[in-house]
């Protein structure tokens, strides 16, 4: 009888981590393929980058660490955070603003605080959020669909023009001459109101709204809602696969419609949006679903997670409207980050005989 | 003492409710549920422990080389808390040393080791035919003799359950037959074969504890039990009541909160909510001792795994070998990758098969790499929170799991590590395959060794002090006796000239700690009044 050594209970269930990982990116998919469809192959150039960056930054770290690489990459954690972190940096972006914002999100956001688990903030959020502070022009210049370029080519994503585009974008290295530059790059600058459309910068949106575009109804809005509707269904398979509990995204989209809703006047000059402006036209989704539902840097509890939801939707709306921010959900969901240890120990449930949650033992006597 | 939160409950309906979190594994009874119980052959040697339940206390009334009888008392409980044990066959005593036995906290106990010689030749039983016109006391006694402890896994003497229950006051008696835990199945095999038996036990168990109402709660998921149980019951006042199938319903206090939605206080027993618990086994066993005048010599055992050929429950004698057992279904030992004692959820590993069955011992697991597969590697936990879902006790154990590597002991208590009833829900549902109860098990040790370690310390440090006092005494006086006259120097405590004892020492010491703190409180606090209306004030120095 061969005897060994089980560390009990022997039975489990079946899903594991590295599967809870794949089913997250699985869950982008929809997401990811309606932004492809709109924007083009930079974004996946992103999500490849980004995973490649990621995996030898993570290996990279781990070699440091005085740990073996190849059980821990196995986990697939690294590449989560990358592909959350393509998704939120433009399509189109060069090769060395996706590595500089990975290796932040991997080396310091995560393994300089002890690695997966430890990690207080969301990587893939402050790799971004150090890109925004640090290259504010390129990450806020995103390709315009179906645009056209200065010199009359015809741009879409999926023609051959479109991928070589995507390609020179990511690889500016790969550009022979500077005549294909000047025009590309002038190209790509049409797109600023887009973002600052999809920032849910308000000035953009009330511009475009007084001027009577219609920006929904314009392919790029709609292409924001449909990336939105992408990002909702893949979050609820995450909710159906049990993945993720609801308490964080419902509690994040109740808060943003509501105070939306509240805040909504149809016909005044007030800068704020309509909810569904809020809730389609925006990374509100991806942000509820993907970024914010993050175990590791979210709040734990029951209620602490309703909580933090209702931060982050809070925070969402207030830095969209009132800050001077473009981008609302990074900073939003690090803000929750922030406050996820003192709701969890604020909001510890009732345990089973006791009257109430426990406080701490009154400090140890220390004034003795 | 008696119960205050439950005053109301005869008249009350009781209904079903839900347990605080659960899982729903597998439950791999039916391989086992196949046959019908089955008596088994004579082991060649019985190795019977003389404690069955940790802390009790019993002593051998046989001698190595005795010639024994079935049913012979072996040994007699030197104090309530022990339980006698009978030879559950004839045969002669061999020895009387120290065997492993698995669960016991050294792995090693003082057993009887009896020979058995094949005859089986038994002293008379008195069976009981009028049992139900017995009165709680007489119940009472029958059950002391026959030496039965709690078939359900604690092993704790059932008289003496009865006799604090009779002193609490018990307004409800519980039968557990929610056997939640994968792989067992003793209690679905016996309800489904000798309900009558154990209904008998139960109206027994419910006559020795003054008990108004009883309930038989048991699971959804069995029903070939459950109709047994129903036509049993058809005259009986004894309640039946349906569970849901969640791991795990079966514990003591979750079976509490299921049938009653009471939770027994923390650092209380369900007696002080007027609840008494038993296990349907024992309830068998009560019908065993009572009607039949047998006393508690066999259990029945589940033997399951896919590493056995025949998977049964056998009606197994006490101090059978588990390796005898399990040669008995065909183990085949090329498959066989290990054993363990219990569900496959709170079992235990068995270390070898050598050691006996017990009163508590109620399922033996041959597994095979099919049953427990090899775990794979531990990794971080994300803090998914999976295992705060699914917390018994409604635990944060993603939280005690990293306090537990901190070894962060205020927080640990703080986040109630005592509460944890180490059900392995938490450990079951883990994609990081951390083996949590593990680290709440050895944080739990930490705790306690420390606390020992202080008690200690202040033993020694309080001896210690002691020890300077007396010398200093047998100074002082000594020099008191040289010069008579001479002043006595200033005091270290007040004492009057007689020689005190340490007990006395150590009062009288924190007597003047608790004056020296006040006096120092007081002086602080008329310092602060002084200082108040002039500056802000410093903090107060302590001046000794």
């Amino acid at each position: 009888m061969a005897m060994r050594y089980l560390a009990g209970p022997q039975q489990h269930a079946s899903i594991a981590t590295n599967q809870i990982m794949l089913q997250v990116i699985y869950a982008c998919a929809p997401g990811i393929a309606i932004a492809i469809w709109y924007f083009g192959f930079g974004i996946l150039l992103n999500i490849l980058l980004a995973s490649l960056f990621a995996v030898a930054f993570e290996a990279l770290a781990l070699r440091l660490r005085g740990l073996s690489p190849a059980p821990q990459l196995r986990d697939n954690s690294v590449l989560v955070t990358a592909v959350l972190f393509a998704l939120t940096i433009p399509p189109g972006s060069p090769w060395w603003l996706v590595g500089s914002g990975i290796g932040f999100a991997v080396l310091i956001a995560k393994h300089a605080f002890g690695g997966l688990g430890q990690n207080p903030f969301n990587p893939a959020m402050c790799g971004y959020l150090v890109l925004l502070l640090a290259f504010p022009l390129d990450m806020t210049t995103w390709h315009v669909p179906n645009a056209q370029l200065l010199d009359g080519q015809s741009f879409t994503p999926f023609s051959w023009n479109g991928l070589r585009q995507s390609l020179l974008a990511s690889f500016p290295f790969l550009i022979g001459s500077e005549s294909t530059l000047v025009p590309y790059i002038d190209g790509l600058a049409l797109a600023t109101p887009l973002i600052e459309f999809k920032m849910a910068g308000t000035s953009a949106i009330l511009t475009a709204l007084d001027t009577n575009a219609a920006v929904l109804g314009k392919a790029a809005g709609t292409g924001w809602e449909l990336m939105n509707i992408g990002y909702l269904i893949g979050g609820l398979y995450l909710l159906y696969r049990r993945i993720i509990s609801w308490h964080i995204p419902v509690s994040i989209i109740v808060t943003v419609s509501a105070i939306s809703a509240l805040f909504y006047a149809p016909n005044s000059f007030a800068i704020y949006g309509t909810p569904y402006l809020h809730l389609l036209g925006s990374a509100t989704m991806l942000g509820a679903f993907f970024i914010a539902t993050d175990p590791v840097s979210a709040a734990t509890t029951t209620r602490g997670k309703l909580v933090y939801g209702l931060l982050i939707g809070c925070s969402i709306y207030s830095i969209r409207v009132w800050g001077s921010y473009l981008d609302s959900v990074a900073i939003a969901v690090l803000f929750g980050n922030f406050c996820a240890p003192l709701l969890d120990h604020l909001c510890r449930p009732r345990i089973y005989g006791h009257r109430k949650s426990r406080s701490l033992p009154a400090m140890q006597e220390q004034d003795r | 003492m008696s119960s205050t939160n439950f005053l109301h409950l005869p008249r009350q309906q009781l209904r079903r409710r839900k347990i605080f979190g659960g899982i729903k594994p597998a439950p791999h009874k039916a391989a086992s549920l196949r046959s019908r119980i089955m008596p088994m052959p004579l082991p060649p040697q019985l190795i019977l422990p003389i404690n069955q339940y940790h802390g009790t206390n019993s002593s051998p009334l046989v001698k190595v080389g005795d010639a024994v009888l079935k049913y012979q008392a072996l040994t007699e409980k030197l104090d309530h808390t022990g339980a006698a044990l009978h030879a559950p066959t004839s045969g002669r005593i061999t020895a009387i040393c120290s065997a492993p036995i698995a669960g016991h906290p050294d792995n090693a106990a003082l057993c009887i080791h009896l020979q058995c010689d094949g005859d089986d030749n038994s002293l008379e039983l008195q069976p009981c035919l009028n049992h139900d016109q017995l009165t709680g006391f007489e119940v009472l006694r029958k059950i002391d003799a026959a030496g039965i402890v709690g078939m359900g896994g604690a092993g704790f003497p059932t008289a003496h359950k009865l006799r604090l229950a009779i002193e609490h006051g018990t307004e409800l008696l519980i039968i557990n037959a929610a056997e939640c835990e994968p792989y067992i199945s003793t209690d679905e095999a016996l309800l489904r074969e000798r309900a009558r038996e154990v209904v008998i036990g139960a109206e027994l168990l419910r006559t020795a504890c003054h008990a108004p109402r009883c309930v038989i709660a048991i699971e959804e998921d069995k029903p070939a039990a459950i109709a047994a149980l129903r036509s049993a019951l058809a005259h009986s006042p004894i309640e039946l009541m349906l569970l849901h199938s969640t791991y795990p319903t079966g514990g003591e206090k979750q079976i509490v909160q299921a049938v009653t939605g009471l939770e027994v206080p923390v650092g209380q027993y369900p007696l002080n909510l007027g609840i008494l618990l038993h296990n349907a086994g024992t309830a068998y066993a009560v019908y065993q001792a009572v009607a039949e005048g047998k006393p508690s010599i066999s259990r029945i055992i589940t033997l399951t795994g896919r590493a056995l050929q025949t998977p049964k429950n056998f009606e197994a004698l006490i101090g059978t070998p588990v390796a005898f057992l399990l040669k008995l279904c065909g183990v085949q030992e090329q498959h066989h990758l290990t054993t363990v004692m219990g569900g496959s959820l709170m079992g235990l590993q068995l270390a070898h098969t050598e050691a006996p069955v017990t009163k508590t011992t109620n399922c033996l697991i041959a597994a095979t790499v099919e049953d427990f597969p090899q775990p794979e590697p531990e990794l971080a936990c994300i803090r998914c929170g999976f295992c705060a879902e699914v917390c018994p006790a409604r635990l944060l154990p993603q939280q005690l799991y990293s306090f537990a590597r901190t070894h962060n002991h205020t927080q640990l208590q703080s986040y109630g590590l005592d509460d944890c009833i180490e059900c392995g829900a938490c450990a079951y549902v883990c994609p990081s395959n951390i083996p949590l109860v593990q680290y709440y098990v050895a944080a739990k040790q930490e705790l306690r060794t420390l606390s020992v370690a202080r008690e200690q310390s202040e033993h020694w440090q309080t001896r210690f002090q002691f020890h300077q006092y007396r010398t200093k005494q047998e100074k002082d006086s000594a020099r008191e006796r040289r010069i008579p006259t001479a002043l006595s120097p200033v005091e270290l405590l007040p004492t009057d000239s007689s020689p005190i004892t340490s007990v006395q020492f150590s009062r009288q010491l924190a007597q003047q700690e608790i004056a020296d703190a006040v006096a120092r409180a007081n002086a602080k606090r008329s310092s602060r009044l002084a200082t108040d209306t002039q500056m802000p004030q410093h903090p107060a120095k302590d001046k000794e």
